[in-house]
């Protein structure tokens, strides 16, 4: 058996090409289901915001559907919807995707995987993004005065917002990986 | 079902390294929290193909030939249990031979290189392997450091078959001074992992396009797939 090889940091200077255009997952409005827009800030120690910080998502369509060959139902995925969106941070450490409410799949809450790649980090760091505190078998790994802090509170009609918090006060639950 | 075991701590970089400040400020103080993998998880965007019109690519020349050294890059990707991985994409972006990037936050004095964007998006063929022709990349100062150099080296981002087989390296050139002080690369402290993030040298061509020739397999995570039944 082979090992994993060693992962690295993305570093400051990812193309800004590869995250361009990359943030909305709904083929300009086209994908079926809620359309949201799902923002906020990613911030490091001391609530300090990080520039150039790359976001990667990964969710079902509005019904729950992932375009992969594991998913049985995937022949009936949206062909509009892009499971997969990629953003970067702004000067004041926000990021933005124009996606859809994932639909929920056998045993799950709603949700939206997301993944950080920065300067300082050797590794990804991979949360979750739920829409409700309620049982879920990943949220439930998290301890309970936790588990809010993985839900997307919504600020407006179709927007959404979830704040990372790198490291400090309230940080952010993160998964083992 | 494919298995992803969490990355072994010991083969990896660490996450935090001393005058690395950002590794301080930016790696959570707090415990990963173990997870169960479900189909979410186990999922992942596995087709970008299409969408990034991925292809075989050639960093060394635009319209006319970049300026340095010329290299191919091959290699090839399997999971853990060794089985290729096809139709992977692979996004690759390095420095030019003087070492600079085109990038706006890149302050460093060197020149650009109008024939060398340094960038570019390619896919892995049925045996998993893949293959890229490019100029050497250039050392470069990390300015803010006060003192640190970084070895030349090409960043690697390879989208695999699931969410859990998302990965991001760098690799770096062998025989290189600076590799012996580049706190990245000797983050990785066992020696035998460290070498798994170094290009092997295999030879020289002479040609119509005399060149240079390194070599690295990526071992994406990923195992104990159930033998699937005749």
């Amino acid at each position: 058996m082979s090992v994993a090889s060693p992962f690295g940091t993305i570093g400051p200077y990812f193309p800004s090409e590869f995250s361009n255009g990359t943030n909305d997952l709904t083929n300009k409005g086209a994908a079926r289901g809620r359309k949201i827009t799902l923002t906020g800030t990613v911030v490091e120690e001391g609530g300090k915001p990080t520039f150039n910080t790359i976001i990667e998502v990964w969710q079902a369509d509005s019904n729950g559907i992932f375009r992969h060959p594991l998913d049985e139902r995937a022949s009936e995925a949206d062909p509009n919807f892009q499971g997969w969106g990629r953003d970067r941070t702004d000067e004041h450490g926000r990021y933005a995707f124009h996606t859809v409410v994932p639909g929920a799949l056998e045993g799950r809450q709603p949700h939206i995987n997301v993944m950080i790649l920065a300067i300082g980090l050797t590794r990804r760091l991979v949360s979750t993004i739920f829409f409700a505190n309620a049982t879920d078998p990943v949220l439930d790994c998290v301890p309970p005065e936790s588990r809010e802090r993985l839900v997307a509170r919504q600020t407006g009609d179709g927007e959404y917002e979830f704040n990372i918090i790198l490291r400090g006060e309230n940080e952010t639950p993160f998964f083992e990986d | 079902m494919l298995d992803y075991v969490p990355y072994d701590d010991k083969t990896q970089m660490d996450r935090q390294i001393q005058r690395y400040p950002k590794s301080f400020t930016r790696v959570p103080s707090r415990p990963l929290i173990k997870r169960p993998l479900t189909l979410s998880e186990r999922t992942g965007p596995a087709n970008l193909q299409e969408r990034f019109q991925a292809q075989t690519a050639d960093l060394s020349r635009t319209s006319a030939r970049a300026v340095g050294q010329l290299i191919s890059v091959s290699g090839r990707i399997t999971d853990e249990d060794g089985r290729p991985m096809s139709g992977c994409v692979l996004e690759l972006w390095q420095a030019n031979s003087a070492g600079k990037y085109i990038h706006e936050i890149d302050r460093h004095k060197a020149p650009l290189d109008p024939n060398f964007s340094g960038q570019a998006r390619l896919v892995t063929n049925k045996e998993g392997e893949y293959l890229f022709n490019t100029i050497k990349p250039g050392a470069y100062p990390v300015l803010e450091s006060g003192w640190w150099w970084r070895p030349p080296h090409i960043h690697f981002s390879i989208f695999g078959m699931s969410w859990m087989d998302r990965y991001i390296t760098q690799v770096f050139f062998p025989g290189e001074p600076l590799n012996e002080t580049d706190l990245l690369l000797n983050a990785i402290r066992d020696p035998e992992a460290r070498d798994r993030a170094i290009f092997k040298y295999t030879g020289a061509e002479m040609g119509d396009e005399s060149l240079m020739k390194y070599q690295l397999d990526f071992v994406l995570r990923g195992k104990n797939k159930t033998p699937e039944l005749p």
